[in-house]
């Protein structure tokens, strides 16, 4: 199986420790541009797609293996089999942070440290768990993503127009991020937002750090404070951010807690 | 440019009443400005509008979709083209737009700005065409389902059959077999005793010889009945190869061998009607012998058989009649499936109680029929019909 294909994976730098970037639903590793450059000075860095996403192999997309968030753990796992040296730290962003902790669970000392930006183990209120997410919400996303894709792309692509301050909108810019098939793109927003990862995650002992945004429909504060509460060596941090991916909006503040929080593996003085 | 023409409307009306939505965000999404025509769209006014985020216009799915789409995709290309998004009106219905955004960097920092545009015929329309092609794939796997089932049943029907050709394939050869490999000693028996029974012989030993020849030769009809039943019950069915035939004359004759089997029975000859018929000779003298045998073992011997050969416009029919005791109704129901027999103690006069029911299936190999009748008056009497087909002209 030759997982580069498979995954899109692009491997960086060196160092004692690598660095293992997961990409979550509706985009690909294209998101972690504004954190990569941070690392790749100090240590290894692993980037890929999900099967489904991105540049990922589209053929190897099965419906059965990929109907549970085990099927891309799986893939997971094979990635720093084969490409990770020294101590692994993934960073997960959304669903893969909960992919990751499936690894951890079923590989237990394979990841040392887990960085898990806006993580959620369980998107739809249950009892008194509070997620954020009704099922009738999940179903209108399912709607919005059935309409987004009939007729045009399985992208959104940019505007066709020059925009000051961006490059000139070539064919190779253009439906080059987040790609997705939209068949694929439903299965997974179902397997994402419907799963329960909550057992999965209460008392995992490996060193976490939460990177919660303070407003964040998608994984609410309140869900990044249980998540705390039920992994014992977890550091909370709140960054100010409007949105799911701080990682891009906020990029600055979120390197920063990593550095402290990787110092144990990673040298936190940038050359 | 010409002095004389009217001067176009001033920018602020332009954006104002311009025949789209547009809206201006921070990056964070909340809503610097939005014109007036956007603002009559979604129900709101302008001063509602500002400082609310544009994202919380947003139905729940378009939210999720904004935060895990189109917000990193504003970030990464700087904008985003014809995003389908539901925003929900003041009066809480939803208005279906299009989206053209623009992330734009100016000196006092970054913004972006969104243009809308109503698409409620053009909605409504890939709705259709949406719903048309689930309840397309809905059918699709319905009739996919169904061939799986058809297929399943088939295959399961094709095993049934092979197996039973396999089985009645495999009973027939046995029977086959087994009846052959009892001819030879029983055909080795009847001819030792035929040479025995030329020399000199005390009285009790011709009779001891005689039950000796008897028996063998019942041992062979049974056999006969046996192959049959296994022809006709698991095998290829009875065969039967029609020839014209005078039917009185071949009823004649086997009712003179008849008489030489049975010395202790009358039997009488009666025909009616003129002409031939188109049967197997073989298989006729078969019927005639089951029915005359039965008639012996079971009827009145004091008073003779009347085995009648009768030639009618539309068929051939052969009877035979004898007197003796009625046989019940309920076993007359019964009389022609196969192991039935008239009473139990007499077991030994014949065999094991095919007669009746390869009489009926060479009737039917004829494409003719069987019936009975049991009167105190009239006696019993078998009745075998052969269709007209079977009557030559």
């Amino acid at each position: 199986m030759d997982l580069q294909h498979r995954n899109n994976a692009r491997v960086m730098g060196d160092g004692p420790a690598t660095l293992v970037f997961s990409h979550g639903f509706g985009c690909d590793q294209a998101m972690w541009r504004y954190l990569v450059d941070h690392f790749t000075g100090r240590c290894k860095v692993v980037l890929y797609d999900l099967v489904g996403a991105g540049q990922s192999d589209l053929g190897a997309y099965d419906k059965e293996k990929y109907n549970s968030l085990a099927g891309y753990a799986e893939d997971l796992g094979d990635l720093i089999d084969e490409f990770a040296t020294g101590p692994v730290i993934l960073v997960g962003h959304s669903v893969s942070a909960m992919i990751g902790a499936l690894v951890d669970r079923q590989r237990p000392g394979t990841i040392a440290a887990h960085v898990m930006i806006g993580p959620s183990p369980c998107y739809i209120d249950v009892d008194d768990y509070v997620g954020g997410f009704k099922l009738e919400d999940i179903h209108s996303l399912l709607d919005t993503l059935d309409s987004n894709y009939l007729g045009w792309s399985s992208t959104m692509a940019p505007v066709i127009m020059g925009v000051p301050g961006q490059p000139a909108l070539g064919e190779e810019l253009t439906n080059s991020f987040c790609r997705t098939e939209p068949e694929i793109a439903k299965q997974f927003a179902r397997v994402t937002f419907m799963s329960d990862n909550r057992k999965d995650v209460a008392g995992l002992t490996t060193p976490t750090l939460i990177l919660q945004s303070s407003d964040d429909i998608i994984a609410p504060v309140a869900v990044g404070e249980y998540l705390h509460g039920v992994l014992p060596n977890s550091t909370l941090c709140l960054v100010a951010n409007v949105g799911h991916c701080p990682h891009m909006s906020a990029p600055c503040a979120c390197s920063e807690a990593m550095d402290s929080f990787l110092s144990p593996w990673i040298d936190p003085h940038v050359d | 440019m010409s002095t004389d023409e009217p001067p176009l409307p001033d920018p602020q009306t332009l954006f104002e009443c311009a025949p789209c939505g547009l809206v201006v965000t921070k990056e964070d999404g909340t809503i610097l400005r939005a014109n007036q025509t956007f603002c009559h769209w979604i129900g709101f006014d302008s001063q509602a509008l500002v400082g609310r985020r544009f994202q919380d216009l947003l139905t729940m799915g378009g939210r999720i979709f904004h935060q895990t789409h189109w917000a990193p995709l504003m970030q990464m290309q700087g904008s985003v083209a014809e995003v389908k998004l539901d925003l929900v009106h003041h009066d809480k219905h939803t208005v279906t737009m299009l989206l053209n955004g623009v992330r734009r960097e100016h000196a006092n920092g970054a913004f972006n700005e969104l243009a809308l545009f109503g698409t409620i015929d053009r909605d409504k329309y890939e709705r259709e065409l949406l719903n048309a092609r689930k309840l397309a794939e809905g059918l699709l796997s319905e009739k996919m389902a169904a061939d799986a089932a058809l297929l399943d049943a088939q295959t399961q029907l094709n095993r049934a059959y092979e197996k039973a050709k396999r089985r009645a394939s495999f009973a027939e050869q046995m029977v086959a077999i087994v009846s052959h490999d009892l001819k030879n000693p029983l055909t080795a028996i009847k001819m030792a005793s035929e040479i025995l029974a030329q020399g000199e012989r005390t009285a009790r030993e011709t009779k001891l010889l005689g039950h000796i020849s008897q028996s063998a030769e019942r041992a062979q009809r049974m056999i006969a009945d046996l192959l049959d039943f296994a022809l006709a019950r698991v095998g290829r069915g009875i065969g039967v190869s029609p020839t014209s035939q005078d039917l009185h004359t071949l009823v004649r004759q086997s009712v003179d061998e008849l008489r030489m089997a049975f010395p202790e029975a009358t039997l009488l000859h009666q025909s009616i009607g003129t002409g031939n018929a188109n049967l197997d000779a073989d298989r006729v003298q078969q019927i005639i012998g089951n029915l005359v045998a039965n008639s012996v073992a079971y009827g009145d011997l004091a008073q003779p058989i009347t085995i009648t050969s009768r030639l009618e416009e539309n068929q051939a029919v052969v009877s035979v009649q004898n007197h003796g005791p009625v046989i019940p109704a309920s076993l007359i129901a019964i009389l022609f499936e196969p192991m039935t027999r008239g009473t139990d103690t007499d077991s030994d006069v014949r065999s094991v109680g095919l007669g009746l029911f390869i009489v009926r299936e060479i009737a039917m190999a004829h494409g003719g029929d069987v019936s009975v009748s049991s009167t105190p008056e009239d006696g019993t009497v078998f009745s075998v019909y052969f269709p007209s087909g079977a009557v030559a002209p």
